[in-house]
């Protein structure tokens, strides 16, 4: 049974979301499954001002690269999946994956206490 | 989304979560921070920094409100939460009106 007053349309906009991580910031975007990576990095660009070209997108764990040209659907990139943002450098080249995590951060301030309640 | 639809909470080890507003006002105390009208420092430049909040919850705090978003929107799946942090995120859940 359909409840009305709950719409489903594909155009949901809450339909899922991605976490696009880079160094030690992650942006949650809403997006729909049917969506291309090209449209999902238009959205980054509003965010971070950098052009869809010097954008690269990367699946995690597998660290696949996302094609532009196709949806989120294709490349199996799920609601509340990890994808890793690599910007363009000076020398043209795309930097690697860095995607810092809170628990290397506790390792390496080891021995400081770091207790937060 | 514009950036200013969106709004950066920092945890205490200065990670950062970019989330849209619509999510965030799930918390009423983030809620109470962006739209009261003593212009909070936060309201304006769109940051809220939880020193008290770490990154592994404050993560899974922007989770649960986009799962917040979209179990009001019809999709009913449950929300996960690892045993480990059930305390702490609970601690910071009612900090946060959540």
């Amino acid at each position: 049974m359909s409840q009305p007053s709950r719409p489903k349309s594909p155009d949901d906009q809450t339909a899922m979301y991605i976490r696009v991580k880079r160094n030690k910031t992650t942006y949650f975007l809403q997006c729909v499954p049917s969506e291309t990576v090209l449209q999902i990095k238009e959205k980054l660009e509003e965010l971070i001002d950098q052009p869809v070209n010097d954008q690269r997108l990367i699946l995690m764990p597998n660290r696949e690269v996302l094609d532009d040209s196709k949806s989120l659907a294709d490349q199996k990139v799920e609601n509340d999946a990890v994808v890793a943002l690599t910007l363009r450098k000076d020398d043209n080249e795309f930097e690697e994956v860095n995607i810092v995590r809170p628990n290397d951060f506790y390792q390496s301030r080891e021995g400081d206490g770091g207790s937060n309640w | 989304m514009k950036k200013e639809d969106t709004v950066k909470l920092i945890s205490a080890e200065g990670f950062e979560f970019v989330i849209d507003k619509k999510a965030a006002m799930v918390s009423q105390t983030i809620r109470n921070m962006l739209t009261s009208p003593g212009s909070f420092a936060e309201t304006e430049h769109g940051e809220v920094t939880f020193p008290e909040i770490n990154t592994t919850i404050l993560e899974k705090i922007c989770q649960y409100f986009y799962w917040s978003l979209q179990y009001a929107s019809g999709k009913e799946t449950e929300f996960h939460i690892e045993p480990e942090l059930t305390l702490e995120l609970m601690m910071a859940a009612n900090y946060l009106h959540t």
